[in-house]
């Protein structure tokens, strides 16, 4: 089984604990206005260029889960003290065959942690992700038709799969990403401290909007327009998630 | 940092000091000839103190900074760490008073030349000392005035007296010919006094701003006494480490010796910290805060492979354990080494350039071609043997005085006074010399799909109208991805290096010893390097002592520690540290400090014998935009966002400089 990945960065820092390697998929269903990883958008393979207009390299390897795993267990003595590997995206459900295969071959070898905005089909999301040790969720918009228009994509089945998640075992991670005026709201951050409340979740951890973002959109040939005002200080609002018990970690 | 010591320094940073400086009147050059003997030095430093007038800055209590402005040009000797702490406990009067009876003693002409040249060097410090009391008393610096009645005449009491102590014998050390003057295991020997002024009632705090005045003082004179570069002071500190009966020794001098040189963010005092297996992650973390500042230290050493390393070649285990770093990397053994570990390289990615020109067309398979570089490393350690005769070298009588044995022996620092005298060899290129090798073996002798022939032209051509042949080498594997067949070949040209030399007669009467270091010869050597099978263009640099080909995109840092860490790193105990860049953005919050601390303890644990890990900054950002394809690796990454620098449109990466300028 074969798969299309962006990137694959050892050491990176905030993906999970411990040391760890994270593997980008390349594809997502999502459209976020904000999105800081738009390589990841598109499922298939495209020329990254430099400023110059010369191209740099082509985002988007195909591997296969075999050659995948056997490169990521080469670091396994580094990664297997506490730390492991990430896979992110994109959104990594959406190849969810080659997640599968790459986990599976991963059980028992080394931690492995998806990180999901968690839209895709509950059939998808209940078979793939009891073979990860770890779940980075993101909550983004809880209000439909805002997320509709800063996503593009209703977030009915993320709540869905939320709400499947939180009824297993499985230790998992609640992220939302703070855009300034867009999910930083009191009503937005709010509806989410309520959430996780209703599901006994006891932390959050928010990620302040980077100003850089925008970075990559032209070396892919596109444009930047995040419809929000970007030089505005994104406000974590962590009092909100106090007064319900729930631990806020601004990262 | 309380009122005086930033009074202090910001006297430092103003630099006007340096203009109360004068020429000497006898300029130091021309009175300086060969032969080196005794008198010729006891002249020189006389000359030198002869004109020496003391030069104090606002909230100084230190004094003793350099008053000429000629640089020392007739340096001869250091770049090792003498025994301080025996004298700064001792005091001048009782070492002279000792010194004068073993010379009554003595009748042999050449003991007795030293010792009284020993005895002439102490007798000068007085004078000076009475200078700069009057001077402390007349503006108003009252502690230094007042400490300055007994010390160093009498053996310090007090942490201040210690450190000031000390501030004095680098004064007189450099008056000599001595640079390059290595504070050594500081946290260790100046620890009692720390403790007792604690128990006195003296607040830590108080402690800790005297501590902070003497890493200023050690900045004061730092643009004269230089040896390759401006900053290249010797002035290292090695903090911690294990001892004999395997307990680490770290304590809250060492603490806040760390903590001060984050506060001052000066160059010196260079801190290294020994840790090893056993090490408490705490101490990881307090290093990488450090690191976090960018100064490029601390460098971390592996006692678990340093030690048995030492011990190994002979190195008496006690003072193995007492190990310490010699101005860059070099692990030497303090108060009665004076190993000098950089007298030869062993240039790798020249040899194996030779090898091919002479070799590879006769060579059938690639093992005869290997043969023929081991053949060369051990022609090139032959001739090493030769190398450093050290019968011109001065006796450096005041050096002696430091070095443990010689006021006993009266015998020279170089002529017998010290315990251990051998030579090390750096070895610059390691990792250009094994990707030069892996693509040889894999194109021509495995694939087969380059002959000699072109390659030998595209190497003589510079790669010009070659750019597919040099493509073909760049794609072979190189070091620091964690790829076995190349990775093993650097570490059989480690092991022909360590076979060849280790343990060989050094004309010192010490041995030699193997290193992986590169000193400045990674760029002049590089500069002389023809084209080179891995790729490399001539004249272009090496990477800096035991790294990856510079420009190598890697797959990341884990496949780089794990690359440099499979050789048993034993075998090349002269030193030279792997070193990385990880952006300064990394560290902006505890979770990258954490993980940069887990990181280096897992290059320490996986066996790897010194790690340089630097915080990118500003300086290099501008240098990586002005020419990316040297800084394929740099990455910036903030919370989820991560992307190589040199991949972004200008004005974000314009963005990213310029918010680092309220930083540094
Ligand atoms: S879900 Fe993530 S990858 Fe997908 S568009 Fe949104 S931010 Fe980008």
């Amino acid at each position: 089984m074969s798969g299309t990945v962006f990137s694959i960065e050892e050491f990176s820092i905030y993906d999970g604990p411990g040391i760890r390697t994270t593997v980008f998929l390349k594809g997502c269903p999502m459209r976020c206005r904000w999105c800081h990883n738009p390589e990841g958008q598109s499922f298939s393979p495209e020329e990254v260029k430099t400023a110059g207009g010369a191209e740099m390299r082509i985002s988007g390897q195909v591997w296969e889960a075999e050659d995948l795993v056997k490169k990521l267990l080469k670091n396994k003595p580094i990664l297997s003290h506490g730390g492991g590997v990430t896979f992110s995206g994109g959104e990594p459900l959406s190849q969810p065959e080659f997640l599968l295969e790459c986990l599976k071959k991963l059980k028992g070898h080394l931690h492995t942690a998806v990180q999901t905005a968690g839209n895709v089909p509950a059939e998808v999301f209940d078979e793939v992700i009891p073979w990860a040790d770890l779940v980075l969720f993101d909550l983004k918009l809880m209000d439909p038709g805002k997320s509709l228009a800063w996503t593009g994509q209703d977030n009915a089945p993320i709540l869905r799969n939320f709400d499947a998640l939180t009824r297993r075992s499985l230790p998992f991670l609640v992220r939302t990403p703070l855009i300034p005026g867009v999910t930083d709201t009191e009503e937005n951050l709010g509806a989410i401290a309520g959430l996780l409340d209703r599901h006994g979740v006891s932390g959050i951890e928010l990620l302040p909007y980077n100003k850089m973002a925008g970075g990559k959109y032209a070396s892919l040939g596109r444009i930047y327009d995040p419809g929000f005002d970007e030089s505005a200080e994104p406000d974590p609002r962590t009092a909100l998630f106090s007064a319900h018990g729930i631990e806020a970690k601004v990262l | 940092m309380n009122d005086q010591t930033k009074q202090y320094y910001d006297a430092l940073k103003a630099k006007e000091y340096r203009k109360e400086r004068k020429p000497l009147s006898d300029p130091l050059p021309e009175m300086y000839e060969p032969p080196y003997d005794s008198d010729c030095y006891v002249r020189y430093y006389k000359t030198v103190l002869s004109e020496a007038f003391p030069i104090l800055l606002p909230g100084d209590d230190f004094g003793f900074h350099k008053s000429c402005t000629d640089v020392s040009r007739g340096l001869r000797a250091g770049n090792y760490t003498l025994n301080y702490a025996r004298v700064i406990g001792e005091g001048f009067g009782p070492v002279l008073d000792r010194l004068k009876a073993r010379v009554a003693k003595e009748s042999d002409p050449e003991k007795l030349e030293l010792g009284n040249a020993m005895i002439a060097c102490i007798e000068e410090i007085p004078p000076i000392v009475e200078k700069y009391r009057k001077a402390a008393e007349d503006a108003g610096h009252v502690r230094l005035a007042e400490a300055l009645t007994r010390i160093p005449w009498e053996g310090a009491k007090t942490f201040y007296e210690a450190c000031l102590f000390f501030q004095i014998c680098i004064y007189f050390l450099r008056s000599g010919m001595t640079a390059h003057l290595g504070l050594g295991r500081f946290d260790q020997y100046m620890l009692p006094y720390f403790e007792s002024d604690l128990k006195r009632g003296v607040p830590e705090e108080e402690l800790f701003e005297t501590l902070e005045r003497f890493f200023i003082s050690l900045n004061v004179d730092s643009d004269s006494y230089h040896g390759i570069q401006a900053g290249d002071n010797g002035q290292s500190i090695v903090l911690g480490g294990f001892n004999v009966s395997g307990d680490y020794q770290i304590n809250r001098l060492s603490e806040l010796c760390i903590e001060a040189c984050r506060e001052l963010k000066l160059i010196d005092p260079k801190i290294n910290i020994r840790v090893g297996k056993n090490t408490p992650f705490e101490v990881y973390k307090k290093g990488t805060l450090l690191t976090k500042e960018g100064l490029g230290f601390p460098q971390y050493c592996n006692d678990d492979v340093v030690i048995p390393g030492l011990i190994a070649l002979g190195y008496r285990p006690e003072d193995a354990y007492d190990y310490v770093v010699a101005a860059c990397w070099e692990f030497i053994i303090p108060n009665v080494g004076a190993d000098i570990p950089n007298r030869c390289s062993m240039d790798f990615p020249k040899i194996v350039s030779e090898v091919l020109d002479e070799h590879l067309t006769g060579a059938e398979t690639f093992e005869d071609l290997f043969a023929f570089v081991d053949e060369k490393i051990r022609a090139n350690a032959d001739d090493f043997l030769t190398k450093g005769n050290l019968a011109e070298e001065a006796p450096l009588p005041l050096d002696a005085v430091f070095l443990d044995g010689c006021l006993e022996s009266l015998k020279g620092v170089y002529s017998g006074g010290a315990r251990y005298m051998n030579f090390g060899a750096h070895g610059p290129g390691i990792a250009i010399a094994a990707d030069a090798l892996m693509a040889v073996k894999e194109l021509i002798y495995e694939k087969k799909v380059l002959t000699k022939e072109l390659l030998l032209d595209a190497l003589h051509a510079d790669f010009e109208g070659y750019e597919d042949v040099r493509k073909l080498l760049l794609s072979c594997p190189k070091m620091g991805n964690n790829e076995d067949p190349v990775d093993e070949l650097a570490g059989r040209l480690m092991e022909s290096f360590a076979t060849h030399l280790n343990g060989r007669p050094a004309i010192s009467g010490g041995i030699w010893r193997a290193g992986t270091g590169s000193a400045q010869g990674y760029i002049s050597r590089g500069k002389r390097c023809p084209a080179t099978a891995d790729g490399r263009k001539a004249g272009e640099p090496y990477p800096s002592s035991f790294s990856p080909a510079l420009g190598m995109k890697t797959n990341g840092l884990l496949s780089t520690i794990q690359s440099f860490t499979k050789f048993d790193l034993k075998k090349v105990i002269n030193g030279g540290p792997l070193t990385i860049e990880v952006h300064d953005t990394v560290f902006r919050n505890e979770l990258g400090i954490e993980k940069t601390a887990m990181l280096v303890k897992e290059f320490i644990d996986l066996g790897g014998h010194q790690l340089q890990i630097n915080a990118v900054n500003r300086e290099t950002l501008l240098d990586a935009k002005a020419h990316p394809e040297n800084y394929p690796n740099l990455i910036v990454r903030v919370w989820g966002w991560s992307g190589y620098f040199v991949e972004l449109a200008p004005e974000y990466q314009d963005h990213i400089i310029k918010r680092l300028e309220f930083e540094y």
